[in-house]
């Protein structure tokens, strides 16, 4: 029973991180920069569907499509606000602060307009609760999905093999006639709908709560810097990874440790190798 | 937010103190002394917005009915009672700012609040250097020491009675031996575990499990197949978080495990309530509580209470979608300063100095208040009880089985 | 920019205000002193508590700044050195782990508590960047609150404790404020004091043109850590000074809210600037308290404001106030270098010294960008290093300087071999260079780009310059006159003070001359040179590199205009497909056949 629940909830818990990161990495294929805001907009995943389920009485499908679509536009608006004006000088870092000024405005926006507690999230399928719940298999099939579906996206579409030119080489692919700007808007929309697939899926493990933004986005990130960014593999092996070993620690040492044992091999793995535990080498500088 | 900010904003103050200002000045007005029509300025501190504003909002709501009934009713010898408010915004920082500028810059008479331990712990002794009579309802034992902070009172029971009503009722009451204590890891939680285990172990309780407990961790299943592999005849949760109390009472239907769940007031509310996963996990859950407000097994409120709820009803006050027991406390608190003001004058000393001698079983709707020179804790062991969650019914529930 | 420009001992050169330089040098310490001094004055108590609360912050943010506004480091969540001295100092003087202490030692010890983890939490700035890095910080601030909420025989856990309470006569409400304004002020000074000092414009340096910085001799990892020390102790004592002020601390009044009011303070108030922050710290700290109806709005018009700056205003407060800067420049700018002044920059090297390049192979990925090139400097003359596009010239000039480590061959000045040691090593064997693309400070004075250049001319130590002991000052004074000449003999002096973003590209060519010059190099490597330049241009930089030779330095020209390569050269070596395709004097080149097929043409 132990081990049982363990494991579940690790899966489940890792599986979010895991979506989390693929968001991070999306943004960062498609604009070489990361974004502030993953981890809000998967929080308020959560947040729409309490408000359109819920509070609204939407029916579950019809609820989830417009949280997608809303997770879209807020990618696009990410896109159009605070990362397109500072691309020209990416050597400045501006994009760190504009996308964390937009993180913050979503998390102060939430905390206005709908509350600051946890709030229910409501079942998904309507099917009686069990051992092994939908609130732990949701994420995960969300995962799997999610990665399937990217990968058919980028193996057997042109939008996709498009994604990976410009993932490969920005300058390059522009040279090639590629929409290089409507390429990244749409990774960036595709960037929301993860994030909030992540939220929403989540909703009945975690909530609707306003304290997942901030988490969501701390522990989305390790997977991503620790597998090597713009590789999806390595944040779900990561993500899943730190998924086990936190509920692992939070049973046998209690949730403070956990968190502590996590930053100290974040930091430490990154100082060893900045590039991560798979990714390359960084670039000639002069 | 029931309670209108824009009632009392500095624009406001301005225009009233200027406008008695000019009338004082007015040349050939006979202004006798004793007519001082000067509103009274009451500091008045609760958290509306962030996380603990859910109590804020439901005490504010009482609040505001004393304040009118008072002044309705003439105020002070003539003199309105005007609170000067500042959201808190469940920030202690921002409580501090706002009660130095409650006691330095409006000098208010009296201060009312803050109405969490946290922001009352970092504005207490601002407070009390200040010199200002100060009421609270926080529970933390240590925000009333008639030493450090002379001018201080509660009108609500302290951490230790609340914890011994409900050890009470565990040991005695529903006769559990082995019992599990259980907190989340903040400042309530852990202050309420290190003080309730030892005093529960002192009337024959048996303490098998006790932890602190990261209110955020998703799952508590592993927290709960260790009470219970440890024997647990009741599992006592202490905290304010009600997504944390859910998850308990969830788990616990999940294990097909049947104790009772006895402990913090919040088990009770229309926030855990809906987190439940099923409306029956509510069973065998009992919270604590107050007598005076709580239905007897007729299903009657007691008959002060009863009237109280009829005026809440006249006056059109929401309390369905909060506790009774937090409007009726926000009720009590300006009656009891409008009393002192009434008998005492606004001198601080001569407040404090009512609140020392004269107050000796005043009855309020909320509680029975006792307080002596050396005792600024008023509240009455007996009158705090434990009720049944699944009997909430417009704020308040029926008593627990076992009270007479 | 104010403060670091200031302080003027060049004269008017750099200065067209009427005020002294001391007094533009600390206007943010005068301004402080007066606007806070005065306060009792005309603010009531209450005003009183917001103003020791600022006070407490510009603690804080006057130490952060140096790291984020300074060096550019994205340190996002500051607020737990905040957090850290706070406990420390209150845990002290409540005497939870120790006796109880005086609250003026628990206030040092906190102080020295901050310092240790503002170490602790620099150290990942020293490997990643902006976001990896924030993240860090962001990854310890939610860390220590946890400590705090656990760790609960020292910290009380969630129940918290009492801060530390002052001795008279800072027990008063007021006198805790005089207390705290005479620490900000003290702050402010030292802040200002570090600005204007070449430790300041290192970090400047480290920010904005870190290749450059290290081509001049800062060796970023001690600079950095130094600074983080500091800004982490000044945290630290913030953070005991926040706990008195409180009265009674818990977990909870360490809000993210405060991180964020910091961080957005100082790009509110500009990067590089100490009024700026100042001026952001009070306003932010201020506002919530004269907007009430906002005030759960705050955090939000916070993160608007930033998003503002970061799109509209990047140079911040600091930028609408550099009034210096928007006077328009004399559009008919010729520079005219003055050769004749080398005499008061470069000392008459007598000692030849030879630099030597054996076997150097390189190569990126599969690709062989040098293979097996021999390179041989001597001092007194200017060697020529032409080829084609893409034949390993500037590879070679990055492998003199250290910016790549060759795979085989060798780097050796008389001996000394120093192939493999890193590029910050380069000044202090005395090897100078300019970059293709001129890699300068744009935010910075002309006259602070070219000071850069002497940072290893210094003597005064960190905290020497920070009080501006007398050491400090004959340092800066040194060092501006120094470049003050250097600026003069490439015949920009009169813009010395101008931002150096406002330059044309010609200019920002001779600014990196003056400021490899500062080094004193024997071996000065100039990397394309006369690209842009006019050709009266071309001709006077000739003229200035040819004397800069016979002073006795070697000079390595990469460069494509053929006409100055022979005119100024003493030898000539020519680079193709990175092979040594020739070399030799300019009229064997000259009339090289293969040479001529390859690159000259016809």
């Amino acid at each position: 029973m132990l081990v049982e629940s363990i494991i579940s909830n690790g899966l489940a818990v890792g599986a979010v991180y895991a979506l989390i990161g693929i968001a991070y990495n999306v943004m960062f294929s498609a604009s070489r920069v990361f974004s502030f805001t993953a981890g809000s907009v998967g929080m308020l995943g959560g947040v729409f569907g309490a408000i359109l389920i819920s509070r609204m009485g939407m029916p579950v499908v019809v609820g989830f499509l417009l949280t997608l679509l809303l997770g879209a536009i807020l990618g696009i608006i990410t896109e159009i606000v605070a990362v397109r004006p500072v691309l020209k000088s990416l050597d400045q870092h501006l994009y760190v602060l504009s996308t964390l000024a937009i993180a913050l405005m979503i998390q102060q926006l939430t905390a206005i307009y709908f509350s600051t507690d946890a709030v229910p999230f409501p079942r998904v399928i309507p099917i009686e609760p069990g051992i092994f719940d939908q609130k732990f298999w949701l994420p995960i099939l969300a995962c799997i999905l999610t990665v399937l579906g990217l990968e058919y996206l980028s193996r057997h579409t042109l939008i996709g093999r498009a994604f990976l030119a410009i993932a490969e080489d920005n300058y390059a692919a522009r040279a090639l006639g590629l929409p290089e700007a409507g390429l990244r808007m749409a990774s960036y929309a595709l960037a929301g709908m993860i994030s909030v697939l992540a939220g929403f899926a989540a909703g009945q493990l975690l909530f609707a709560s306003l304290a997942n933004g901030p988490l969501l986005n701390f522990y989305g990130f390790v997977p991503v810097a620790l597998g090597g960014m713009g590789s999806n593999r390595g944040a779900v092996i990561g993500g899943l990874a730190l998924g086990l070993f936190q509920q692992t620690a939070n049973y046998f040492f209690g949730g403070i440790f956990s968190s502590v044992a996590v930053f100290i091999v974040f930091i430490v793995v990154l100082l060893v190798r900045p590039e991560g535990l798979a990714g390359a080498a960084t670039a000639r500088r002069v | 937010m029931k309670f209108d900010c824009r009632k009392v904003t500095r624009r406001g103050l301005l225009k009233g103190s200027a406008a008695t200002a000019a009338a004082s000045l007015a040349p050939g007005v006979y202004m006798p002394a004793i007519a001082n029509t000067d509103p009274i300025q009451i500091g008045y501190l609760p958290a509306f917005t962030g996380p603990s504003s859910s109590t804020g909002i439901g005490i504010g709501r009482g609040t505001e009915l004393a304040v009118q009934e008072i002044n309705a009713a003439g105020g002070i010898k003539g003199r309105k009672l005007e609170m000067v408010m500042r959201d808190t915004q469940s920030d202690p920082t921002k409580a501090v700012n706002a009660a130095a500028e409650l006691t330095r810059r409006h000098k208010v008479t009296i201060m009312w609040g803050p109405l969490n331990s946290g922001e009352t712990a970092a504005a207490i002794q601002n407070i009390a250097r200040d010199g200002v009579p100060h009421i609270h309802p926080c529970w933390v034992d240590s925000l009333i020491d008639v030493k450090k902070y002379p001018m201080a009172f509660r009108n609500g029971p302290s951490n230790q009675q609340v914890g011994a009503a409900a050890n009470h009722y565990v040991v005695n009451v529903s006769k559990a031996k082995k019992v599990a204590i259980v907190s989340d890891t903040t400042g309530y939680g852990t202050a309420s575990l290190d003080a309730y285990t030892p005093a529960l172990k002192k009337i024959g309780g048996d303490v098998v499990y006790s932890a602190s407990v990261d209110a955020n961790n998703p799952d508590l299943k592993p927290e709960l197949l260790r009470m219970r592999s440890a024997g647990a005849e009741a599992i006592m949760p202490w905290s304010v978080n009600a997504g944390f109390l859910a998850r308990i009472i969830n788990t616990r239907a999940e294990l097909n495990w049947d104790v009772p769940i006895v402990g913090q007031t919040t088990l009770g509310s229309g926030q855990t309530k809906a987190l439940l996963a099923k409306p029956e996990h509510w069973e065998k859950v009992y919270p604590n509580n107050f007598r005076n407000l709580s239905y007897n097994a007729q299903g009657q409120l007691p008959p002060q209470s009863a009237e109280f709820v009829e005026r809440l009803r006249k006056a059109k006050v929401d309390f369905a979608d909060t506790l009774l027991w937090w409007v009726a406390l926000g009720y009590d608190g300006p009656r009891l300063i409008a009393e002192a003001l009434r008998e005492a004058g606004t001198a601080p000393a001569d407040i404090t100095a009512y609140w020392n001698t004269k107050v000796k079983g005043w009855k309020g709707v909320y509680g029975t208040i006792v307080w002596s020179p050396d005792n600024h804790d008023g509240f009455q062991q007996e009158e705090i009880i434990m009720v049944q969650a699944n009997s909430l019914k417009d704020g308040a529930f029926k008593l627990a089985p076992g009270y007479a | 920019m104010t403060a670091e420009s200031a302080p003027t001992v060049g004269g008017a050169a750099t200065s067209s205000t009427w005020l002294p330089g001391w007094f533009e040098a600390w206007f943010p310490v005068i301004l402080l002193a007066v606007v806070g001094g005065s306060l009792p004055l005309w603010g009531d108590s209450f005003f009183g508590i917001i103003a020791t609360r600022v006070c407490v912050y510009w603690v804080l943010v006057s130490g952060l700044n140096l790291v984020v506004g300074f060096a550019g480091q994205l340190a996002i969540g500051w607020v737990s050195l905040l957090t850290i001295g706070a406990y420390v100092a209150s845990a002290l003087a409540a005497g939870r782990v120790t006796p109880e202490i005086p609250a003026y030692v628990a206030l040092v010890i906190a102080a020295m508590f901050g310092a240790v983890f503002g170490f602790i939490a620099g150290l990942p700035a020293l490997r990643l960047r902006t976001f990896y890095f924030a993240m860090t910080t962001l990854g310890l601030s939610t860390i220590v609150t946890q400590i705090a909420l656990a760790w609960r025989s020292v910290t009380g856990g969630g129940v918290g404790i009492p801060g530390p309470s002052m001795p008279a006569p800072f027990d008063t409400p007021w006198g805790f404020y005089y207390f705290t304004l005479i620490l900000a002020l003290i702050c402010t000074w030292m802040t200002c004091n570090i600005a204007a000092s070449r430790f300041g414009r290192s970090l400047v340096a480290v920010r904005d043109a870190e290749v450059a910085a290290e081509a001049v001799g800062i060796y970023k990892p001690g600079l950095l850590m130094t600074v983080f020390l500091f800004s982490g102790a000044l945290a630290g004592l913030a953070g005991g000074l926040f706990a008195t002020l409180q009265s009674y601390i818990t977990p909870d009044a360490f809000t993210f809210d405060l991180s964020v009011l910091f961080f957005i303070a100082i790009l509110i108030g500009g990067r590089g600037s100490i009024l700026g922050p100042l001026l952001g710290t009070a306003v932010l700290t201020v506002l919530p308290e004269f907007a009430a109806p906002l005030v759960q709005w705050s955090t939000f018009l916070y993160a608007f404001l930033l998003l503002v700056i970061v799109l509209l205003v990047p140079g911040g407060i600091a930028d609408l106030l550099d009034f210096r800067n928007r006077k328009p420049l004399d559009q008919h700018r010729e520079i005219r270098p003055r050769p004749e002044l080398l005499t008061k920059v470069l000392e008459d090297r007598k000692r030849q010294s030879v630099l030597e390049l054996k076997g150097i192979v390189l190569a990126f990925g599969g690709v062989r960008a040098v293979d097996g090139v021999d390179l041989q400097l001597t001092t007194g003359e200017v060697h020529g290093l032409i080829g084609p596009n893409g034949s390993g010239k500037t590879t070679m000039l990055n492998v003199i300087s250290g910016y790549y480590a060759p795979q085989q061959g060798s780097v050796k000045q008389d001996g000394t071999d120093f192939t493999r040691e890193g590029s910050y090593t380069r000044a202090r064997h005395k090897i100078a260079r300019t970059f293709q693309t001129p890699r300068i400070i744009g935010e910075s004075s002309v006259i602070d780009n070219v000071m850069i250049g002497g940072t290893l001319d210094g003597h005064a130590s960190f905290v020497e310059a920070m009080l501006l002991l007398p050491r400090q000052r004959r340092d800066e004074k040194h060092l501006r006159e120094k470049a003050m000449a250097a600026l003069t003999l490439v015949g920009l002096e009169r813009i010395a003070g101008v931002r150096a973003d406002r330059l044309q590209h010609s200019e920002l060519r001779f600014v990196e001359i003056a400021r490899a010059l500062m080094v004193e190099p024997s071996f000065l490597l100039l990397d394309e040179p006369a690209a842009g330049l006019s050709v009266d241009e071309i001709e006077r930089l000739g003229e200035l590199i040819k004397a800069i030779s016979r002073r006795g330095t070697g000079v390595l020209l990469v460069e494509h205009h053929a006409d100055l390569i022979f005119d100024i050269c003493d030898r000539v070596t020519v680079l193709n497909l990175g092979k040594v395709l020739a070399s030799g004097s300019p009229d064997y080149i000259r009339s090289h056949r293969e040479v001529i097929n390859a690159y000259l043409g016809a």
